[in-house]
């Protein structure tokens, strides 16, 4: 039980730090490539690119870590299977 | 492939909502003149900056000083400098027949552009009262005043092109309400029937709810970053909303710290109710009945009338629906994991 709890905690603390480099990243990366006039040029337009590449890398996040539970139970099932 | 019609058709709408809500233009609009403040009685010449304009000399655009549909000043030459910019000059009265007036309304006309009024206003000094001795002056006219035709965004101050995050940033707040209020349905459900299923699937929306709360926030902090020059302002519905997600966050903490999956199922469900219950008055009365930098700070959280155009509600509808059914989709295949899961505790596998 305290390991699962400890690996549940993980699992929240590795996706909240993910999220955090995400924003970072996206607007980070976009600030760094010309500084902020870059965002700003064309009518703000990179502004909603950098809200869509947040969004999508939202979702890849949740992929990833539906992705890693279904793991975990395909061979929790896997042993299940040899045991029997 | 029947029974995924609602998948389809949720990716059809975002889809939609990517390519209409990107492509469409955003209407021409003029966001400087120089000089900003003009004597009256002067013969001044006013330069025009346009944004997403297409002037030129051969058309070249009628330009008008205004106060009402009844006192228009027509320029007495216009020059088109580059299809960015216009240079008009004007022969200022000294007296305006109804009032003393410390401002003018500047617009262009012309067939490319349509019908544009400048977003600032032409600041004027020494304009006296003058009775309708001084109406001679104001007899200008303009023919066409019909805005550009065609599908376009509305051109706002400040805003410019990210306007276009109405559908991407707004309509996933719509989406991750919708997300909770079905978690909260589920929650009660399950305290009414004990079924298990239920609970597992409040625990679905509501993270896949968090999952966009927190992209929410996350986008409306870039979103803010250039539009507020601060990310993180601890404006009221920013602050709010973070305590809104905290609240949730601590649901799932809930979650983790019981061992007995009926006492958690139970309790995680009180909670879930009292988590919704929260998001009433910290998402929606409080940013009423405060001052706030986001749209629509006093009265309706969200939109002041008229921020919303017609053409962007036509995107913006079809995108909420979008999101609601990917956070649907999501939420289902969180569902169908804790199935399996549930069954493989129960040693079925």
């Amino acid at each position: 039980m305290l390991r699962q709890l400890i690996s549940a905690n993980m699992n929240s603390l590795l996706r909240h730090f993910l999220i955090l480099t995400a924003m970072l990243v996206s607007s980070g990366l976009f600030a760094q490539s010309g500084g902020e006039d870059f965002m700003r040029s064309m009518g703000k337009m990179y502004v909603v690119v950098a809200v869509i590449v947040a969004i999508f890398i939202g979702i890849v996040l949740f992929l990833i870590f539906l992705d890693k539970r279904l793991t975990k139970l395909e061979n929790q099932i896997k042993e299940n299977g040899k045991a029997r | 492939m029947v029974k995924h019609w609602w998948k389809i058709l949720g990716v059809a709408l975002l889809i939609f909502a990517f390519t209409a809500g990107l492509l469409t233009p955003i209407r021409p609009g003029i966001n400087d003149i120089q000089p900003t403040a003009v004597v009256a009685g002067q013969t001044v010449s006013l330069t025009l900056t346009g944004y997403n304009t297409d002037f030129n000399q051969e058309q070249a655009p009628k330009v008008i000083l205004w106060k009402d549909g009844d006192h228009i000043i027509n320029a007495l030459g216009v020059s088109v400098l580059n299809s960015r910019q216009v240079q008009a000059t004007f022969q200022l009265p000294t007296a305006f027949p109804l009032d003393e007036i410390n401002e003018l309304k500047v617009s262009t006309s012309d067939p490319a552009n349509g019908f544009i009024t400048a977003l600032p206003r032409l600041r004027i000094s020494g304009m006296e009262k003058g009775g309708e001795a001084a109406a001679s002056a104001w007899t200008g006219t303009i023919e066409n005043t019909d805005s550009k035709g065609g599908f376009t965004f509305p051109y706002l101050p400040n805003i410019y092109e990210s306007v276009r995050n109405t559908f991407y940033h707004v309509a996933l707040w719509f989406a991750m309400f919708t997300l909770f209020t079905l978690g909260v349905i589920a929650s009660i459900r399950y305290l009414l029937t004990r079924n298990v299923m239920f609970e597992q699937r409040a625990v679905s929306y509501t993270s896949v709810g968090i999952l966009f709360g927190i992209l929410g926030l996350i986008t409306g902090a870039i979103w803010a970053q250039y539009t507020w020059n601060k990310a993180w302002s601890w404006d009221i519905k920013q602050t709010m909303t973070a305590i809104v997600l905290l609240i949730y966050g601590a649901y799932f903490v809930l979650r983790i710290s019981f061992e007995d999956s009926d006492q958690k199922a139970r309790i995680s469900a009180v909670y879930n109710i009292f988590a919704f219950a929260s998001i009433i008055p910290l998402l929606y009365v409080i940013p009423r009945i405060t001052e706030s930098l986001h749209p629509g700070g006093q009265g309706n959280p969200a939109f002041s009338r008229g921020d919303l155009d017609n053409n962007v509600r036509m995107i913006f509808y079809p995108a909420i629906i979008g999101w609601i059914l990917l956070g649907l989709w999501m939420a289902q295949l969180n569902f169908r994991m804790m199935k399996i899961k549930e069954r493989l505790l129960e040693n079925e596998y």
